[in-house]
């Protein structure tokens, strides 16, 4: 059993989340829909910074040493000196590091993303439910 | 009063921009598909024929082609500028111009990679710049400025498809709503399900973040990594240690000039008005204005460089283009980069959308030539007098050039019929 409210605007909506909230409703009984993003709920429900920064942060670090390893393993691997300079030459072997940083975290972020936000819903790509334009609180557990 | 009824208007607004496509709108798609088309057939006749239908030959080896390279990578910037910077420092105006100004990144990217494959004399072999374990154990040279270009213009088209994507995933999913038959279905796929539930909200917003703060360094190292292709040789004019930041500073010219020139006409053409404002424009007029005055400032800090420095070589050659062959497109670039956009500390003038959208018409056009300029130059007039020459861009190289226009606004005319050309979700927290 679920109980559903939807306002027009956010500042019912707001009003409503926080009397829920005082009220003893748990935030785990609570699914919210909102047309846009908004800060203040994540506040509210007082959730945790999540799991997402660990994405970026791998990502990140996997694809410089990545870069690095690369760069030094190819050049080890055909000794071969071009204009002078050392076979392993960090400088512009750092900017190949650099780049797959950037690159490796942000693929990792996205995909991480993909996992915690749970999407693509396979299940019901076609019919998804409506993405509309009221605030929405469906309280599980509540008599509709 | 953020209402349910402006929201609803402003989805109905938007997404006018879907509808059945107008014959002007048609006309103008047939007429880019043209060059772009022309284009194909002039490059299908260089492959046949071979480089020797352009007009380089020694001493220039570098041309039109690596001119439009560097020219519309530079465009590509200030997409991510306005996308991912002006999102870090909370600039609320970015919600007008960051959908269209991050599909013009992508185009001009894909515009961008296309140059050094058609500059290629064997452009079947292209994939030799990728790392990959070939036959012959041989891997590309990390030592070298065009194997950096390859991994910095990837990345950079990657990082920039998936910022694009994302921002859009809430919009599709409203015109998944909105619209019906196949399209509602197509889109439907593409929003993957997105339903705005607080829990996918809440990652959204942290990778917007984090998307944002990967993208920002790239703004800066993408073109001073193309300044390098340059920079690190030993040409008078090339060898200077200003070439990063003064390319990030051109490039961000070229492509704000390039959002004013595509946002001025489709705000016009869907109606847009009530959602880009005059103060919109004259705000993006003042990152023009800022960066015409930093490409000026170089300007100046490479000729003082120059003479201070009492280098034979590099006197004589900017001695040679302020006062030799070239120096017409010079003076050009003078006039177009630097004084024209001085008018714009005029605020009556900074508001007047059609002078705007003639500035960056002009902006657009030094941005062109100040390549040209640096690229041909330096080759033409280099160390020894016995090598110095001249070149003139063939009609093929001419043709080529006039097709990457086309392509790229078919790209965006086309862009422009399939997504939202407004971050709808963004603008309702404005509303």
């Amino acid at each position: 059993m679920a109980r559903t409210y939807r306002y027009a605007e956010q500042e019912e909506f707001m009003d409503k989340l926080r009397e829920l909230l005082q009220s003893g409703v748990g935030k785990e009984q609570l699914q919210l829909y909102t047309p846009y993003h908004l800060p203040e709920v994540e506040q509210l429900l007082a959730l945790p910074p999540g799991r997402l920064r660990l994405f970026p942060l791998i990502g990140g670090l996997g694809g410089f040493f990545g870069g690095l390893a690369l760069t030094v393993y190819t050049a080890l691997s055909w000794p071969l000196i071009t204009g002078g300079k050392p076979i392993v030459s960090l400088p512009p072997f750092l900017i190949i590091a650099y780049l797959l940083t950037i690159l490796f975290g942000s693929l990792a972020s996205f995909a991480g993303f993909l996992l915690l936000a749970r999407l693509p819903e396979l299940d019901n790509l076609l019919d998804p439910g409506e993405f509309s334009n009221y605030f929405i609180i469906v309280v599980a557990g509540e008599r509709p | 009063m953020k209402s349910l009824a402006a929201r609803e208007k402003l989805e109905q607004d938007v997404l006018k921009g879907l509808r059945r496509p107008g014959k002007w709108y048609l006309l103008g798609l047939a007429c880019c598909a043209l060059l772009f088309l022309g284009a194909l057939g002039l490059w299908g006749y260089q492959l046949s024929r071979g480089l020797g239908v352009t007009g380089l030959m020694h001493p220039v080896g570098w041309g039109v082609y690596i001119t439009n390279f560097v020219f519309w990578v530079g465009i590509a910037h200030s997409g991510t500028l306005i996308s991912a910077v002006l999102f870090l420092f909370r600039a609320r105006f970015r919600s007008s111009f960051n959908r269209a100004a991050e599909a013009m990144t992508i185009f001009a990217l894909m515009v961008a990679g296309l140059f050094p494959l058609i500059h290629l004399g064997r452009v079947w072999i292209f994939y030799y710049l990728f790392p990959y374990p070939s036959q012959r154990t041989l891997w590309p040279n990390f030592r070298s400025p065009l194997v950096w270009d390859v991994f910095a213009i990837s990345t950079y088209m990657i990082v920039s498809l998936v910022f694009f994507y994302l921002g859009t995933l809430p919009d599709l999913a409203i015109a998944r709503r909105r619209l019906s038959g196949i399209r509602a279905r197509i889109y439907s796929v593409l929003s993957l399900g997105w339903t705005g539930s607080h829990g996918q909200w809440k990652q959204y917003g942290r990778l917007y973040l984090f998307l944002a703060a990967f993208a920002t360094p790239l703004v800066a190292s993408v073109h001073s990594i193309v300044s390098w292709d340059f920079a690190v040789s030993i040409l008078p004019g090339w060898h200077t240690t200003i070439f990063a930041p003064y390319f990030v500073a051109g490039a961000i010219l070229s492509g704000t000039a390039m959002v004013i020139i595509l946002v001025v006409p489709l705000r016009r053409a869907l109606q847009l008005q009530p959602y880009i404002s005059i103060d919109h424009f004259e705000a993006i007029a003042k990152i023009l204005l800022l960066t015409s005055l930093i490409v000026s400032y170089a300007y100046l800090v490479e000729y003082g460089l120059a003479f201070y420095g009492h280098n034979q070589f590099e006197m004589e050659l900017f001695r040679y283009r302020a006062l030799g062959h070239y120096r017409a497109l010079f003076w050009l670039m003078i006039v177009c980069n630097s004084l024209v956009p001085l008018t714009l500390f005029i605020r009556r003038l900074r508001r007047n959308l059609a002078y705007l959208f003639a500035v960056s018409l002009l902006v657009t056009l030094g941005m062109w030539v100040e390549r040209f300029v640096l690229i041909v130059t330096s080759l033409a007039h280099d160390f020894d007098p016995y090598a110095w020459g001249t070149y003139t861009p063939s009609w093929v190289e001419i043709g080529i050039t006039c097709g990457s226009f086309g392509l790229f606004f078919m790209l965006f005319l086309i862009f422009v019929k399939t997504v939202p050309v407004l971050s709808m979700s963004e603008l309702k927290e404005r509303l």
